[in-house]
């Protein structure tokens, strides 16, 4: 029974609604005079004064307004508004720093507040619900984005005080080190944990023991806490690397990439195994019986039928193995094994705030960046549902 | 009866019997951990009782779950009302959203705004056991056969007599299949809470990287991992047979 | 009694069902036939409310139906759908006895009320009452479907291709025992079908349904005879609607005293159809058969040429 779209999109009024309560309400920074202690909190009312306030809310009444009487243009014009609140949220911190940043302290810091980051979360949900409205494809929201990407790049060189750009500029060299330090664990985990997953599924459809085994190990693995798992190859690996000096040679110790990369790899196969599995063993048997039925050899029954249905259950594993490895790879810096989670742990330890972030936003932006790009990937490849919002081309 | 009884909770009482034994005697197990450590001045972690950071982490899983069950399957049940149906695909959306952020970037990130301690570690499980629950009632809810949904409204039961009686019923073997889901990682991602200060069955693990001590970490990852199963297999019994 | 007075349903820009009117008398059965997608399934849903009608009136003994709260309206009306929406969780007799707890009848009288359904839909409580939907065969499951649809006693049956998931045998079966049920208990059922034989072999009226349109109603042997238009004709079957005919029309009403001739080998019931006389005309190569009574005693006799109707008015055949 098809349904009559109400006159009141409450979604957007909702999150419009919240979002005007908590941006006036909470507060949008803190100035701290240096590192170590606390800062002040400011409302947006009183960070840069009730005038530019209720400026900076204006955009936020058309989306309430567009909510209550949503024309033929009212989702195009809210999604217009959505970004332009996005592209001005720096601007926002900007202006408080020039008004109450004293110049005399060079050490004097700018932290950003709840009401900040709750803005960018509503926002980024406005955007959720307006891009299903829309039914947008991935890639054109993506180019919408690109405005506000150069407009905070720009912005960012009013930002110098921000807290987390002090604490980056302090470290840039350590920090790209850890941003490819990540990396590399993540990429070399999941990659290896492709081929040996792969490897593991092939083996245990030949076998149904093997299959039972595998799993049963593997369901097993998933249950040792990630911290305990990295803790417990940490003895196992220094004595091999003494008894071995080839080993010690490549670099692997008690602690360090070796017990961190092993690890990683023992909880990236389950999901990887599964998928390969499911992926091969669910192939429809009509279609299977039919590629035989016209003469297709075992080979190409594999290669031509099976690989190409299987291939976007396969790619679902992999991402969220990924997701997964970026998290996981963090906790890694507890045994030495570099990447972001350094600054998190480290920040924990000293009570810098904002050193946890440096480590901690990197982590998120990448963990939903590879859950954005390879779940689009997946639904390109997918032939079996034509239902994938966004992405026919 | 009693036998069969019995039988049927035995793997579940078998597995906390086994954690309330290491929990409470862990004395016992000095030899064994020993072995694993032979030069270390200690074997057993001595800074609090596992008892209580066993309970201590039961109550953190527990807290974290049962929000985390009373939002998720109460923003499940709304959104498939029809006065709720416009905010479906965004529930649905942020909640596998919530599964892709790291618990460890979360926690860092509660920590500034809730302080170290059990808050921070609280919240990142609650998000991200979020998902397996919500995902798992909207699936059960609205994998309902129509047919069914359409009797219903047709015998003249109304919204609330559908909702308890035909798709809460039916729906309750996905829903508890996700809670399960969602429990049993959380009870092996609560250990991270051990280090933003949580004192639970992480923080021997901790002190075992820090101070090199293999035992100390096995103590808290068999604990954890005996946990996870008494849990799981008690899931499994509360599943229902029938189908 | 049902009346529907330029009932019109729109969904979105679609018009699906078009000014319709129609009476549905008491105790009378009619089946809505039609194409997929015609309305009749919508016109059946609006008379329980299930789909709000959005212009004309539709009445129950004289009454708006907008004067009810549609779930009272519905727990008094029957409802059977085709895939049974038996609830898989609750045993044969708690589905039965749905709709009386809804209207809150002490729970003996409902325990009374589902063995005494049970029994009139041939379900031995003994061993049906405790089995679950999955352990039903598709006619079972049927069975306990129109109980539960009777459980209230309401005088009003909806019931929308109740049988066209089964096989033809079970079909049949059922058909006949619709028809048993019907003639005992005498409700107002409305049936909606595509299954042009189902829809002759159980309707007292026929309407046939185009677009969201009547195009026809009447007796199911007045729309053979005179189908008001090709659409018509060739729903009831083109050129098949003469055997459809002869389906319908009980050999007793054609055949002739017993005459003095020799009386033919082959040989038909009574109560059996035209068609299947035909039939066995052609497989035995007679023109003539012998009629015969339940203790296989010839009654009278029946020839080709009263079948296709030729020499009813005159007398003899020879």
């Amino acid at each position: 029974m098809p349904r009559r779209d109400p006159p009141i999109n409450r979604v957007v009024l909702t999150l419009a609604l919240v979002a005007l309560v908590t941006w006036l309400s909470l507060p949008l920074g803190s100035i701290a005079p240096n590192r170590i202690v606390p800062g002040t909190a400011y409302t947006i009312a009183a960070a840069i004064g009730w005038p530019l306030a209720l400026v900076s809310c204006l955009p936020l009444l058309g989306l309430l307004a567009l909510a209550w009487r949503p024309g033929r243009l009212g989702y195009p014009l809210a999604l217009g508004l959505t970004l332009l609140l996005l592209l001005a949220l720096p601007a926002w911190l900007a202006l408080m720093a020039v008004r109450h940043l004293d110049p005399e302290l060079p050490q004097a810091r700018l932290g950003i507040g709840a009401a900040w980051w709750l803005a960018l979360f509503w926002l980024s949900l406005l955007l959720i619900e307006l891009r299903s409205r829309l039914a947008l494809a991935g890639w054109r929201l993506a180019l919408l984005m690109l405005p506000v990407a150069v407009g905070w790049w720009v912005a960012a060189g009013w930002l110098e005080p921000l807290a987390l750009w002090q604490e980056l500029s302090g470290r840039r060299g350590a920090f790209l080190e850890a941003v490819v330090d990540h990396l590399l664990l993540v990429g070399g985990a999941v990659g290896s944990s492709l081929v040996v997953g792969a490897a593991i599924a092939l083996a245990m459809r030949q076998n149904p023991r093997i299959e039972r085994l595998g799993f049963a190990l593997l369901n097993f693995l998933q249950t040792i806490p990630s911290l305990a798992l990295f803790g417990l190859l940490l003895a196992p690996l220094a004595w091999l690397a003494s008894r071995f000096e080839w080993l010690a040679g490549l670099g692997v110790s008690g602690i360090g990439w070796a017990p961190a990369f092993l690890a990683l790899l023992g909880y990236s196969l389950l999901p990887m195994v599964r998928n390969t599995f499911v992926a091969l063993s669910e192939v429809d048997p009509g279609v299977l019986e039919a590629a035989r039925g016209m003469g297709m050899s075992r080979g190409q029954v594999f290669r031509q039928v099976r690989l190409p249905l299987a291939l976007p259950v396969v790619l679902e594993g992999v991402r969220i193995t990924t997701v997964q490895a970026i998290g996981l790879t963090a906790v890694a810096a507890l045994i030495g094994a570099g990447g972001l989670g350094t600054f998190i742990f480290q920040g924990l330890g000293q009570a810098a705030m904002d050193l946890v972030l440096l480590g901690a936003l990197p982590i998120l932006a990448m963990a939903l960046a590879a859950d954005a790009l390879l779940g689009a990937l997946t639904r390109r490849l997918d032939h079996r549902t034509d239902l994938a919002a966004g992405a026919a081309p | 009866m009693s036998m069969a009884l019995l039988t049927r909770w035995s793997a579940p009482l078998v597995w906390l019997g086994l954690l309330l034994a290491l929990a409470v005697g862990g004395e016992w197990l000095e030899p064994l951990l020993r072995w694993s450590e032979p030069e270390a001045r200690r074997v057993l972690y001595p800074q609090a009782d596992l008892l209580t950071l066993l309970l201590r982490h039961v109550q953190v899983v527990a807290i974290a779950s049962g929000l985390a069950v009373v939002i998720g399957v109460g923003a499940a049940i709304l959104v498939t009302r029809p006065g709720g149906r416009d905010f479906l695909p965004l529930v649905a959306q942020f909640a596998s959203m919530g599964q892709t952020f790291p618990p460890v970037a979360v926690l860092a990130l509660a920590v500034p705004v809730l302080g170290f301690g059990t808050w921070p570690i609280i919240v990142a499980l609650l998000l991200y056991g979020l998902l397996p629950i919500v995902r798992n009632t909207l699936a059960g809810l609205e994998g309902l056969d129509p047919a069914i949904e359409e009797a219903a409204r047709g015998m003249g039961m109304g919204g609330g007599q559908r909702l308890w009686q035909v798709e809460l019923p039916l729906a309750a073997p996905i829903i508890l299949a996700g809670i399960r889901t969602s429990v049993t990682v959380n009870i092996a991602t609560a250990a991270l809470g051990a280090t933003v200060g949580a004192s639970n069955l992480g923080a021997p693990i901790i002190a075992g990287i820090v101070n090199g001590n293999t035992a100390y970490i096995l103590q808290g990852a068999v604990l954890i991992g005996l946990l996870a199963l008494a849990v799981d297999s008690l899931f499994s019994r509360l599943l229902p047979a029938r189908q | 009694m049902i009346e529907l007075k330029s009932v019109t349903k729109r969904f979105g820009g679609e018009t699906a069902v078009d000014a319709i009117s129609l009476t549905v008398n008491r105790g009378e059965l009619c089946a809505l036939v039609g194409t997929s997608g015609c309305g009749k399934s919508t016109t059946l849903r609006m008379i329980n409310r299930l789909i709000e009608h959005d212009g004309g009136e539709i009445h129950i003994d004289g009454r708006p139906i907008r004067e009810f709260d549609g779930r009272i309206l519905r727990r008094r009306i029957g409802y059977a759908i085709q895939s049974t929406g038996l609830f898989p969780h609750w045993s044969v007799a708690r589905n039965i006895g749905l709709v009386p707890r809804l209207l809150k009848w002490p729970a003996a009288r409902v325990g009374e009320r589902v063995e005494e359904l049970m029994a009139l839909l041939g379900l031995p409580v003994e061993q049906f009452a405790d089995k679950y939907p999955s352990q039903l065969s598709g006619g079972q499951a049927q069975r306990v479907g129109v109980a539960r649809a009777l459980a209230a006693d309401p005088d009003i049956l909806l019931m929308d291709e109740p049988f066209g998931a089964l096989d033809p045998i079970t079909r049949e079966g059922l058909q006949g025992e619709l028809r048993d049920l019907q003639s005992r208990l005498q409700k107002t059922i409305v049936f909606v079908t595509h299954d042009m034989d189902e829809a002759l072999a159980l309707a007292d009226r026929l309407v046939v349904m185009n677009a969201g349109r009547i195009v026809q109603q009447g007796r199911p042997l007045e729309l053979l005879r005179a189908p008001a238009d090709d659409f018509v004709a060739s729903l009831l079957g083109g050129d098949d609607r003469g055997l459809k005919e002869a389906a319908i029309t009980r050999v007793a009403e054609r055949m002739q005293p017993l005459s003095l001739r020799l009386l033919p080998q082959a040989r038909v019931h009574r109560d059996a159809t035209l068609r299947q006389a035909l039939a066995v005309m052609f497989r035995e190569h007679a023109d003539r058969l012998a009629v015969i009574d339940d203790e296989a005693l010839p009654v009278g006799e029946l020839s080709l040429r009263r079948i296709v109707g030729a020499g009813r008015e005159g007398g003899s055949d020879t």
